[in-house]
Order: C-alpha cells, then structure tokens, then sequence
C-alpha cells in the first residue's frame, strides 16, 4: 500500500498542545520520564473508535482557541473534554469527522473537562525518539506545539462515516471528585492528624498544573524529613517540608527526594488529568490485597 | 543486607534497605537488579534505582500469585558482584565566565577558588543511578568541605553542562533546566544524546573523575564534545 502524507497545519493555539502516545516506557533508568497522554482513558477511546493500533499518536489539547488545516483526506476523532467543535466554521457534535483537504477545525471553548484530544486514522507520523513519538522538552525537537508548525499524517480516503459516539462513551466519568489512591512509601510516616486532613478534606487544584504535576492549594503541615532521592512515577503525591502537595503526571521527572505520602491509581490519574484548577478533589485510600 | 519489599502501588514494588548510600549498599542495589531481571523479568516494564530504593514497575496488577514469587525471590540469596572498574574522566572548566555560583561559594564557604577546583577534583565519584533530568548521574563522594545548602530561590536557567553543588551531592546538568543548586563550571561534554541508544555513556556503578582545564580548552572540545577517556 502506498502511503502518501498529508499535513495539519496549526493556524492557532495556546501554549499546551502537543503529540503524544502512550510514552517512553522502560527508559526510566537513564532518567528519561514517561510522558504520553495526560488522560489514557480517553486515548485509547478515540484509537478505538479510528480503529488504530493501541499507540497511535494524537494531538493533545490543553486550551481553547486552537484551530488548524488539513490539506489530505483523513478522517479525525476527538474525545476527552467536551468543547465546541467547529468545522469550516460549522459546530458539529461528531466524534467522528470526515476530512477533505482544505478543511479547517477549530476547538473553542471547553464545556467540561480540561484536555481534548485529536485522533487521526493510523495516527499522527512524527519521528521516534526513544521508542515514543511524545513530545518532551529536550528529547524530541520540541517539547510543544505552535502557529505554522505542520504534523504529518498517512491520508486515506476511509470509509468510516462521521458518528456521535458519545453515548457509548459518558464524559461524566471525569467529573469525579473521588481520586482513589494507595498509600505510599511514606505514608505511615505520617501523623494521625495529617492521615485525617488527607483522607477526609477536599483539595483544591491550583493553578500551578502542568504535564510535569499538579499542585494543591490547601497545605498539609508535617514534621516528616525529606528523604534520600527515590524512585517517582507519574500518580505519586509528594509532600514538601513547607506542607505543599504535589501530584506528579506523566511528565514528572523519575526519581525525587520528597516523601511519597500516596500513589494515585491509573483510573485516577485519567480523572484528575481531566480537572481544572479551582476544581477540587477528595483522596479516598485503597488497601492493598 | 537483605532488603525489605513493600507494595506502592497496584503494579509498583520496591525493595528498600535501611542503609546509607556506600558502595557496599549500591553493590546490593544493581545485584538485586539484575537478579530481578533474570528471573522475574518478564513482568518487569521498568526497574528505577534511588539511593536506597529499587522500584519496579510491572506490566499488569500484582496479585496473589505475582506477590508470591516476589516474596520468594525475596528469601533467595544473592551474592553481592563487584562493581564496575571503569573511571570516565569529564573535562570541566572552573572559571567564573562559566560558574556563576563559584565566586558566592568560594566566600561564603572561605575556601579559594583553587581549593575549591582541588576539593572537587580529587575524590573520584560513584555513580548511583539516573534521574532528576535525562542523563543526570547521581554522584555519591562530594568532599564534606564543600557541601553548601541549595538555593532557597532556585535560577530559572541553568545550562546544559553546567557542573553544580546541591547539598552533599555534586552533579552535571546534562539539559536546561531550572535548578537551586551552585554552579561551579562547565564541562563541554554531551551527557545525553537522544539519537543514541544508549542515549547515556555511563552506567550506575561506574566511576566519575573531573579534570580542571581552561577556558581555551573548553573552547576547542565544545566543538567536539564527545572526547571521553576511560581507564580501559
């Protein structure tokens, strides 16, 4: 089969978009994070519904105002956060959209959730980089996307039709408040009046979120020291000697020296990826079996 | 020195030791490493090494059958291998030009600059492991005289090759990146190269010795900066 390429154009977006799959797995040991997608769940979804190979790369939305131009056949899915979707001007409700070149989609303002995802039929095709083709500052190019930059795609003339797949697929799930959690190395460190604040207060999401960690508003004031450097992964929460809470994502650094107080749980880490700041969450603890 | 095993997550595993960092204890670390993969491997995505930490991420949940072969491998003994001879010796220039901080920590500290280089180059450091940044090496051996609390207010920039004290720990940083620790020098070698596989040169276990050289001879090697000796 020949495979010819065809282009999205970025003509708009704000800072926080970018390629990713599901990640550099198994590079830890030389430092390298994992990254991929902020919200697995709705990745896999969307590949799902293109009928892609698991690892498929999409484009990842982090703000409104993002619009861009295809100059090939393809056809596109979204998925994640709910936003108004216009094409050529259009709003459609489709996750499933056809595309003729020349065509233009905009992402406008998100009704609920944070993240949107972009899919496209076999996947976006920029370059490998030790084994992933997710965009991390330093490892690949560029760590995001900007006006003018062009991601390349296989074009193909599919015969899927444009479908409203959202009744198979309920976006309500992100509206969680409960993030399920697992306690951590250094947990039991902890105070009974600290495990009591955790365990049984809301938490703020601040505006100090990023794909590296999300950082809580309310302090958890603590007596525990900082630790020798150890192993983190993306679900670790962090407890700072100032009280602050950090929850690491997919492009936290491998290892640090704070104690690791929980672990969130994958289904967990999707929902909480999905939040905004000024949103709050509730850590319930999981026993191990 | 057997570690003890604890669960930290549905597919996380850590094997902890009490221990201080030495290398008697990172002999045990990347002993217990590669007995892990060789024989429970296969259920193995990543293994993460820390100063007292061997953390492993699995590809599926652990269950009771999974636990039990942890718990097994757990009780088997393991002999402690000898580590690696290999000495990678990483030019750095110790000039002001190129450490920023050298100047704030030679006052603060009341050691002169030539004390300070001496200091830094003598002892030849143990390499732990990775982290922080791709291809950052997590050095053990800092001369006590110069370890120098991390900045309160960390620098938004720091540049690749920048050689640092953080602490009781000293450190390269292989990519920009915000940082609070003191920059002392530079070194015009790459220590991560993405397009590499491996995109590091060194491994944990292995040894790290610093050469003072010139402004000049930064120079001259940034245009080639891949010119490592090892002792083999």
């Amino acid at each position: 089969m020949i495979r010819d390429i065809g282009f999205l154009e970025i003509l708009k977006t704000n800072p926080g978009t970018s390629v990713q799959d599901l990640g550099r797995i198994g590079l830890g040991h030389w430092g390298v994070p994992i990254s991929g997608v902020m919200d697995q769940r709705s990745f896999e979804w969307i590949n799902h519904l293109l009928k892609n190979k698991p690892n498929a790369a999409i484009l990842e939305i982090l703000q409104p105002g993002f619009k861009c131009r295809f100059d090939s056949y393809t056809t596109i899915g979204l998925s994640g956060a709910k936003a108004e979707i216009r094409k050529n001007g259009e709003l459609t409700s489709f996750n499933l959209i056809k595309i003729v070149p020349g065509d233009e989609l905009e992402i406008g303002k998100f009704l609920s959730g944070s993240i949107v995802y972009l899919g496209i039929s076999q996947g976006f095709q920029i370059e490998v980089i030790l084994s992933s083709r997710s965009n991390y500052p330093k490892i690949t190019k560029r760590g995001m996307l900007s006006k003018g930059d062009k991601v390349p795609f296989f074009t193909t003339q599919s015969l899927a039709e444009e479908t409203f797949a959202s009744v198979r697929l309920k976006t309500t799930w992100f509206e969680e408040s409960i993030l399920e959690v697992y306690p951590g190395p250094d947990f039991e460190s902890l105070s009974n009046d600290n495990k009591t604040q955790l365990l049984n207060s809301k938490f703020t999401i601040s505006t100090l979120a990023n794909r590296m960690a999300f950082q809580l508003e309310e302090l958890l004031p603590n007596s525990i020291p900082e630790r020798l450097t150890a192993p983190v992964f993306p679900g670790t929460v962090q407890l700072t000697s100032g009280g602050k809470l950090l929850i690491l994502m997919r492009d936290a650094q491998v290892t640090g020296g704070y104690p690791r107080i929980l672990q969130l749980t994958e289904g967990s880490l999707d929902i909480l990826a999905q939040k905004k700041p000024s949103q709050q969450v509730k850590f319930q603890l999981k026993k191990f079996d | 020195m057997r570690p003890s095993l604890r669960q930290i997550g549905s597919n996380l595993i850590e094997l902890y030791w009490d221990e201080k960092p030495n290398d008697l204890l990172l002999q045990h670390i990347l002993s217990w490493e590669l007995a892990i993969a060789l024989q429970l491997g296969t259920e193995v995505l990543e293994i993460r090494k820390g100063f007292q930490t061997l953390t492993c991420m699995l590809r599926s949940d652990l269950n009771p059958d999974s636990q039990r072969r942890w718990k097994a491998l757990l009780q088997s003994n393991i002999n402690a291998l000898p580590l690696p001879e290999k000495v990678w010796e990483i030019p750095v220039c110790y000039d002001q030009e190129l450490g920023k901080d050298l100047n704030a920590l030679s006052k603060s500290k009341s050691i002169s600059f030539e004390d300070v280089i001496n200091l830094h180059t003598i002892p030849i450091y143990r390499i732990h492991f990775f982290g922080f940044l791709p291809g950052f090496m997590y050095l053990n051996g800092l001369d006590p005289a110069l370890h120098f609390p991390r900045k309160s207010v960390p620098d938004r920039k720091i540049e690749p090759g920048s050689v640092a004290i953080g602490g009781a720990q000293t450190g390269i940083y292989p990519n920009e990146s915000p940082g609070g620790w003191h920059v002392i020098g530079k070194t015009p070698t790459i220590l991560f190269d993405q397009n590499e596989n491996p995109p590091v040169f060194a491994k944990p276990g292995e040894r790290i010795k610093f050469l003072s050289i010139s402004l000049e001879e930064f120079y001259c090697l940034s245009k080639d900066s891949k010119p490592l000796k090892s002792n083999d």
